[in-house]
């Protein structure tokens, strides 16, 4: 880098400054969410400005305890769990699929690749069903098997797209290159492939995660009992449309359900910013 | 509707039900899947009262599932097509006929006439109310009526007469102007003109019916004069515009227009007054809706289904039995799923309540009970989606969008479609 | 959980196992293509059993059901076979349909170009390196972590209701505001800010892609004089193409799938008045709430066809536009 001339500061801070506006719009509504975890049970419903005039701090644990017997944070190991066995699985075998379609060239693949997107395109609802009666077929309703096998067997299409989107964008000298040294397609994967697809993999992974995390019909339909619920549907037992209701409350968890997620995402995101140094390819 | 008709048609190629009257009471081990939707106090009370059933009967396990109403229907259906039908489940007068008339339930008739399951202290009409071609499909957990909930506080500020049984919706519409003129940027009363029980209660007390069978009882003229009422409420400031009636559309507590202090009058269910008040500092009470309240019935707040698939039906009959006629397990859910069907645990259970908004759902539903009219058949399969029909066309005269000759016009050819 | 085990690299030139060379076989197939046929069906295997075991069945089902007057809940001796029924009424008797379909277009064609520009704009402010950059696009992240969460809706309604926070704001500019969220000229404009409040899932793609393009190409085209305008249009985008074409395809596909926000904000009504009435809301409302499964999924056919059509356009006219490092079309 050069030394930062004087246009170049400006065009700096102006750049922060469009930041930082455009962040304040984006932020709002969370903050206002936040402000709203510590309104009290009538301020929830009758003021809708960003703060309360009475803040209280009682959602918090009321909505901690909120369901009988099952601390929340049982609902936040729940999907913990559910969530981190996604990631594993979605990036294990979307990788290797994808490094099929992406370099390999065999009998079918056009065929396949056609078939893995059209897998993208019908509206989940009606498949629902039938594979409810599939997976009650297997006996693993009642477990976590239904919610995680599917994505060991890459059936999670958006990813494997994904990263034959990144892994095309890897020149294919390198492969060559390593072909030349005497690689065959499996070594050319791990010492070629496997270090260039991170960025791919991180995101991944951040995806997975967070979009397990925030699913909520499959999961309230393959696991009954409230012990195993994840944290999706505990959020909705604070709202029942014929009687109770317990916004504050459920506030309170929508913002600590944030920040399982918001870390992650913090940890991993890391990861993305560091790019591609070749150093990885040891041959 | 006491004698039993033989079933006919469809119900007739399914299998059939055991007989109920010879079987034992098994004293091995039986598991048991329990369903309902319901807030966490309601899941505390269904629990305290299957733990005292199991007490009972040691060799007994309930496995409880218990969710947010968000879902509930969702997740029933799929697990009912896998093959997966809790062994009891919670249901609503709009799911009723949704699962009776597929078969997913189990015919309860054997087990009311034995005695098994004792109705002989229920309401007859509550009894009839889960009926469907004459079996007894389902078991109301208890009575509920609809009812106005309305800002006392509000209303006694600015002076004016309060709500109160046998107004005539004319009546009530002016009045309604009246509170909107006396207090600028709040109305009278919510819009209720997609609500369809105003509507059903709207024709009963002119002698008509919402369905007869599985068919719509009323006419195009009747549904016209029904959004021509709202239209010209409208014209006279009574009820709010339309974005404000949207936004309580949906019925939930939270975004009720009493609640959210933007109009003195709510069309709500009894059994919702405590949890409405709990949402304001205003004093709120109820009354009926307008009109003869014989255009009222006792209505079942919620039911308890068995699945036809059940392999214990001796024990869901039981437990069944027990939840609605245990003067203890009464106690135990007081008031939760509407006033006890049984009148000795009514009277056990209004006694031994504590916060006034209950007490006062009590008073009223035995101020009104007496001044019941006979109990329609429940809603026919295709009635929830009717119910959203009804609801998206209301909406389109509320906003203008349609004229109400034009909109019951499209009302009855997507019911022909519906109830087919 | 891949069971590869990996052979030890043998000298390209001669085959020591695999299958007999077939007649049919191309000229100048080497035995490393062989080899490297079989290790693309190796590594395809795991797909292929998904596929086959578990995602081929519920789709082909649901195809079956589309000719069917499936109910959910009768029992199967009940399931009439109706033919092209379920399709001739969507098209002709439907009255829902036609509304629905130009509710999603609408939706679709503003809501998804949007959300690209915004997300491919915020990912280039982010790309330099500055300080606290980890923390901004975390930042940037937050709403799309909310997902369709149940407080999605309270959020919105305080945003856009009457007295909502977005009024507030015109007040400041002397502009009287509505209702938006309830007024059915604007509630899908209220759906389609949503949906780009939360582009964050395309804006890190977008990022992870920018990291991907080699400085070297930058610090070339520097030395040569390109302006940063220059080198945007020459290095950045074409680098970025697959990933564009990714987001393009990926949000066409789910911006026309969208469900949850508009089901969780409208209280599941799609109103009022039809206003949010996204195509997946008639799917849901006609398999779950009138138990016409059958009919649900011939919609969800007609659906498959038509995004089906557009993804096809798309990867037709990418060999155009979209430049792939590994040489091929």
């Amino acid at each position: 880098m050069g030394r930062p001339t004087a246009v170049s500061r400006v065009r700096g801070v102006i750049g922060a400054i469009v930041l930082i506006a455009i962040l304040a719009v984006v932020l709002y509504p969370l903050i206002w969410l936040l402000g709203g975890s510590f309104k009290s049970p009538t301020e929830v419903v009758s003021n809708m400005s960003l703060l309360p005039t009475e803040p209280t701090l009682g959602n918090y644990p009321d909505g901690w305890s909120y369901i009988q017997g099952v601390p929340f944070g049982t609902f936040f190991v729940n999907s913990m769990v559910i969530s981190l066995l996604s990631v594993v699985a979605n990036g294990v075998s979307c990788l290797v699929t994808a490094y099929a379609f992406a370099r390999l060239r065999f009998f079918g693949r056009k065929v396949f690749f056609a078939l893995m997107i059209g897998t993208l395109l019908l509206p989940g609802h009606v498949l629902i069903i039938p594979q409810y009666v599939m997976f009650n077929e297997f006996g693993w309703v009642d477990t976590p098997l239904p919610l995680v096998i599917p994505k060991l067997l890459a059936t999670e299409a958006f990813f494997v797209f994904l990263m034959v989107q990144f892994m095309r964008g890897i020149p294919r000298e390198l492969d060559d290159a390593a072909k030349i040294d005497g690689c065959d397609p499996y070594r050319t994967f791990r010492h070629v492939i496997l270090p260039l697809s991170r960025p791919a993999l991180i995101t991944t992974a951040i995806f997975s995660f967070i979009w397990t995390w925030n699913d909520f019909f499959t999961q309230l339909v393959y696991l009954p009992s409230v012990e195993k619920y994840t944290v999706p549907i505990a959020l909705r037992l604070f709202i029942d449309s014929s009687g109770q209701t317990s916004l504050g409350p459920m506030m309170a968890m929508s913002v600590l359900a944030l920040m399982p997620v918001f870390l992650f995402f913090l940890a991993f995101q890391r990861f993305l910013v560091e790019g591609i140094n070749t150093s990885g390819l040891k041959g | 509707m006491a004698v039993a008709l033989p079933a006919a048609g469809l119900l007739a190629a399914c299998g059939d039900d055991e007989p109920a009257a010879g079987a034992e009471y098994p004293t091995g081990p039986v598991t048991l899947t329990f369903y309902w939707w319901g807030g966490e106090a309601r899941a505390k009370l269904t629990d305290d009262a299957l733990n005292l059933y199991t007490k009972a009967h040691p060799n007994v396990t309930i496995t409880r599932t218990w969710q947010a109403f968000t879902g509930y229907y969702d997740k029933l259906a799929t697990i009912s097509a896998g093959g997966n039908a809790p062994d009891i489940f919670q249901i609503d007068d709009n799911g009723l006929a949704e699962y009776a008339s597929r078969n997913v339930t189990l015919d309860l008739s054997p087990y009311t006439k034995s005695g098994a399951i004792d109705v002989s202290k229920h309401p007859k009409s509550l009894t009839e109310y889960g009926q469907l071609k004459g079996k007894q499909v389902a078991i109301a957990t208890g009575e509920n009526t609809p009812a106005i909930i309305y800002d006392k506080t509000i209303l006694t500020e600015l002076g004016l007469a309060l709500p109160k049984v046998g107004m005539t919706y004319e009546e009530i519409i002016t009045w309604g102007a009246e509170v909107s003129a006396k207090k600028p940027g709040y109305w009278g009363l919510m819009d209720p003109s997609s609500d369809y029980k105003a509507l059903w209660l709207w024709l009963r007390a002119q002698g008509k019916e919402f369905y007869s069978d599985n068919k719509i009882a009323f006419s195009e003229a009747d549904l016209i004069a029904w959004f021509q009422l709202w239209v010209d409420a409208r014209a006279k400031n009574a009820v709010p515009p339309a974005d404000v009636v949207h936004e309580a559309v949906t019925g939930s507590v939270a975004t009720q227009l009493v609640v959210t202090k933007k109009a003195a009058v709510s069309f709500m269910w009894s059994n919702q007054l405590s949890e409405m008040q709990k949402a304001t500092k205003n004093d709120l009470a109820m009354t009926a809706y307008p009109g003869d309240p014989k255009g009222q019935w006792a209505r079942a707040s919620t039911y308890w289904a068995a699945s036809r698939t059940t392999k214990n039906a001796v024990v869901v009959a039981d437990l069944i039995n027990f939840l609605v006629n245990n003067v203890e397990a009464g106690k135990v859910q007081g008031v939760d799923r509407g006033l006890p069907s049984n009148l000795d645990v009514r009277t056990a259970v209004s006694d031994s309540l504590t916060d006034q908004k209950m007490k006062d759902t009590v008073a009223f539903e035995n101020e009104i009970t007496p001044k019941f009219g006979p109990a329609p058949a429940p809603p026919p399969k295709g009635h929830s989606g009717l119910r959203n029909t009804l609801r998206d066309i209301a909406e389109t005269v509320t906003y203008g969008k349609a004229t109400p000759e034009a909109a019951a016009k499209q009302f009855f050819t997507q019911a022909a479609a519906a109830l087919a | 959980m891949s069971n590869v085990i990996s052979e030890p690299a043998s000298p390209a030139a001669t085959p020591t196992r695999g299958s007999p060379p077939s007649p049919k076989r191309r000229a100048g197939q080497s035995p490393g293509r062989r080899q490297e046929g079989r290790a693309g069906l190796l590594f395809l295997s795991p797909w292929l059993l998904g596929l086959i075991g578990i995602t081929a069945f519920p789709m082909l089902f649901s195809l079956f059901l589309s000719f069917t007057n499936y109910d959910v809940l009768s029992s199967w001796e009940f399931l009439e076979f109706v033919g092209f029924d379920n399709y001739r009424k969507i098209f002709t008797t439907d009255p829902i349909f036609w509304k629905s379909v130009r509710v999603t277009l609408t939706f679709g064609l503003i809501a998804v170009p949007l959300k690209l520009a915004a997300s491919l704009g915020v990912a280039l402010l982010l790309n330099k390196a500055r300080r606290g950059v980890g923390l901004y696009r975390s930042m940037f992240y937050l709403p799309s972590l909310l997902g369709g969460s149940v407080a999605l809706a309270l959020v919105w309604l305080a945003m856009f209701n009457g007295d909502g926070a977005f009024n507030d704001f015109l007040a400041l500019f002397g502009i009287e505001g509505k209702s938006w969220i309830n007024e059915p000229d604007w509630a899908l404009a209220t759906l389609i800010v949503l949906s780009v409040w939360q582009f964050g899932a395309p804006m890190v793609i977008f990022l992870a892609g920018l990291k991907q393009v080699p400085t070297e190409l930058y610090e070339a085209a520097s030395v040569d004089g390109a302006s940063k305008l220059r080198q945007f249009f020459h290095v950045t985008l074409p680098m970025l193409s697959p990933v564009i074409f990714f987001n393009l395809v990926l949000e066409t596909i789910h911006g026309f799938q969208g469900f949850t926000a508009a089901f969780v904000i409208s209280n599941g009504t799609g109103g009022p008045v039809y206003a949010t009435k996204l195509y997946t809301l008639l799917i849901y409302d006609k398999g779950f709430t009138d138990f016409q499964m059958g009919y649900a999924s011939a919609l969800a056919w007609i659906f498959l066809a038509v995004i089906g059509l557009i993804t096809v356009v798309f990867f037709s006219t990418g060999r155009f536009w979209v430049h792939y490092s590994d040489g091929e079309k």
